[in-house]
């Protein structure tokens, strides 16, 4: 009964984990770089969820919709004023400058923070629930309502965003500067908006990420910090851009660290996913599901 | 030649006349080195800066420290040891300041005292628990807040009333939590061999705690101990009340980290902090002296809500550093530490004198009062929660309650 327990409390986090790392994932596998602020999108989120819903007093269900807005601001200021001089001029990822993305939206994470608890304040605020049922009995199963909603949310956005990027165009045209961005250019689709939808689209899940899980993580300035390095972990697990790559690397983390916290030691919890890292990048350094690749 | 000699003199004269006074008026200065930003604990050095800038006012309108103006020079350390350390000795090297105080976080504490103590200025610990820095045996460092042996013992005597048998603690993973968990280990194998006891370190930063309540449900103990602080707290607290652990008609919750004062306490917290049994330093049932009751005055007038423990801390840590200025006459930093050493102290709190005893209580307010109280409901204020044992007080086990379920 308990390693029961133990799995589905594993997928369920495993299923917060993806919300997260699949942005990430998007982000790397479009444009090539690592968002370090990614974390304070999620922390975004969650303080536009929780402040809306208590300080206006706006339902809660409408407080979320309003979280993903935020989320999709936020990644589309980042790019288009921060990202986009990384690829403005240049024709060719080759020519990139790494190192800008890396200090640009590492300065942004530090910035969001900080102006957050100086204005905010540096008090955790717990969000309200969309269901309040602190305590829910499903089978043998315990649980509280909002974790309910937030796995059943989570698993509706990754199947919405696949269907996106397989079918819509704008999906297709994400797909085809992921492949290969001057040729995309050639064909001519516009790289630039491109780029302003998947950071936007990764704004929008990390901040929904947060928006959901304020009841339950009480939100304070730092919060986006520890879901941030879990993601990076997922998203060189799952393969460096794969999106189902990370989901699956997700749920895989959650489960392994439910059952490590247990059978093995909760002292070493957060280690688990390091060693599984560590394993992947010996015996398949492309990751579960990425792809061995070669530049000229 | 004479005449010019008698003009330089009367010129000289003239300016050091006119720069006494500016000299005489020259602040007072001492450090304070507190979280102000993450990672660390911003929530505890919020409060330890409101109870030091109400002291600070109250002390300059009353015209100062011998004289001179009292200046506070603060210093961000982020919760994080290097970073404490850096400030301390910029506050020491740079800012020169006559004493150190505000710490408030076990490990950040470890670190600055090694400064303090090289530079040999006086140090007073404001709130931070290890008995580690007690043991050290700096002379410099002076410990008028709390210590994980006093909450330990207070605990251990709470747990033997209530003939609980088996316990379970939470711990986080610092110097403060883990010390706290391992000392009430000791003392409960000494003072109550039947109590099975064990604790589980837990990320301070980690935000799932789930797996570690999880064995709980199975087979629950009859009391679980907290030993973090938030906002890991809530969150274990949270995630205990929905999978049913505690606090429940089986399970005491006891929380040994003094968290049910803070100001955010109920927001984060709800129906999972309602039947809590809490280890305070702070009730407004405790005797306070007439300047602490002012400096609660003030603060909830400032602020519209009661004051908490790290409030009245704060303001004795700096109110401790001037009396000894006084009773010294003097800014220099041997001649505090040696005031601070020998001083019959009356501060905010009460009155005391630093024990000279070698161990965890070295230079410590050993006595420093506390009280047990149970909330009984959500959003309860502290004025009207139960107090099972009041300072010095037996406890009064028959008055908890218990959830129904």
């Amino acid at each position: 009964m308990l390693a029961l327990d133990l799995f589905v409390n594993g997928l369920i986090i495993g299923l917060y984990y993806a919300l997260m790392a699949v942005g990430l994932a998007m982000i790397f596998g479009i444009l090539k770089i690592v968002n370090f602020a990614h974390g304070e999108f999620y922390m975004i989120g969650a303080y536009t969820y929780t402040l809306i819903a208590l300080g206006l007093g706006v339902p809660p269900w409408l407080a979320l919709p309003a979280a993903a807005l935020a989320g999709a601001l936020i990644g589309w200021a980042t790019e288009r004023w921060l990202m986009r001089p990384l690829y403005t001029g240049y024709g060719s990822w080759g020519l990139m400058k790494d190192e800008y993305a890396v200090v640009v939206t590492f300065g942004l994470s530090l910035l969001l923070i900080n102006l957050f608890d100086k204005v905010i304040g540096p008090y955790p605020m717990r969000g309200p629930a969309l269901w309040d049922a602190p305590r829910l009995s499903i089978g043998p199963f315990m649980m509280s309502g909002q974790k309910l909603i937030t796995a059943a949310v989570a698993i509706i956005l990754m199947v919405s965003l696949a269907l996106f990027i397989k079918r819509s165009l704008w999906g297709r045209q994400i797909q085809a500067v992921a492949q290969n961005r001057l040729g995309a250019s050639i064909a001519g689709i516009d790289t630039a908006r491109a780029s302003s939808i998947v950071f936007m689209a990764s704004g929008v899940l990390a901040a929904i990420a947060g928006a959901l899980l304020a009841p339950v993580i009480n939100p304070a300035p730092d919060v986006g910090i520890f879901p941030a390095v879990k993601s990076y972990v997922i998203v060189v697990i799952g393969g460096m851009g794969s999106i189902p790559g990370s989901i699956i690397a997700a749920l895989l983390l959650g489960v392994l660290e439910s059952f490590g916290a247990v059978y093995l030691s909760y002292d070493y919890r957060d280690t688990y996913g390091l060693v599984l890292l560590i394993l992947i990048l010996l015996l398949r350094p492309q990751g579960l599901f990425g792809e061995r690749a070669r530049e000229v | 030649m004479r005449q010019n000699r008698f003009a330089m003199a009367v010129t000289a004269a003239a300016f050091l006349s006119l720069a006494q006074p500016a000299q005489a008026a020259d602040p007072v200065v001492i450090g304070v080195s507190i979280a102000q930003s993450p990672p660390g604990s911003v929530v505890q050095g919020t409060q330890v800066k409101d109870g030091i800038e109400i002291i600070t006012k109250m002390i300059n309108d009353e015209g100062g420290v011998l004289g001179r103006p009292l200046k506070i020079v603060y210093e961000d350390n982020q919760g994080i040891p290097e970073k404490g350390r850096a400030a301390v000795e910029k506050l020491i090297s740079r800012d020169k300041v006559v004493a150190i105080t505000g710490g408030h976080q076990s490990s950040v504490c470890l670190a600055e005292i090694e400064v303090a103590h090289r530079y040999k200025v006086p140090y007073v610990n404001t709130n931070c628990w290890s008995d580690d820095i007690r043991a050290k045996g700096y002379p410099e460092v002076f410990n008028p807040g709390n210590y994980n042996t006093r909450v330990s013992t207070a605990m251990a005597e709470t747990i033997g009333a209530m003939k609980v048998k088996n316990v379970v603690a939470f711990a986080e993973n610092t110097d403060y939590g883990i010390g706290q968990a391992k000392i009430l280990g000791e003392l409960l194998a000494k003072q109550s061999p039947d109590v099975k006891y064990k604790y589980v370190a837990l990320d301070r930063a980690g935000k799932d705690f789930t797996p570690a309540v999880l064995p709980l449900r199975a087979n629950p103990p009859d009391m679980v101990v907290n030993v973090m602080l938030p906002p890991a707290a809530y969150i274990l607290m949270n995630q205990l009340y929905e999978q049913g652990v505690a606090p429940s008609a089986k399970t005491w919750f006891y929380d040994g980290a003094g968290i049910a004062d803070y100001p955010d306490f109920w927001q984060n917290v709800k129906e999972a902090g309602k039947y809590m049994l809490a280890f305070g330093l702070y009730h407004p049932q405790m005797p306070m002296p007439d300047i602490g009751q002012q400096v609660g005055q003030t603060y909830q007038k400032e602020k519209g809500h009661e004051p908490n423990r790290l409030i009245f801390q704060g303001a004795d840590s700096v109110l401790q550093i001037v009396r000894a200025i006084e009773q010294a006459k003097s800014t220099d930093a041997s001649a505090i530490t040696q005031a601070l050493k020998d001083m019959d102290y009356e501060g905010v709190r009460g009155k005391f004198k630093f024990s000279q005893e070698p161990g965890y209580s070295f230079q410590q307010w050993v006595d420093i009062p506390y009280v047990t109280y149970q909330l009984t409901e959500v959003d309860q204020p502290l004025s009207k929660t139960t107090l099972i044992q009041a300072t010095g007080q037996p406890l009064h086990a028959d008055k908890l309650v218990r959830p129904s379920n």
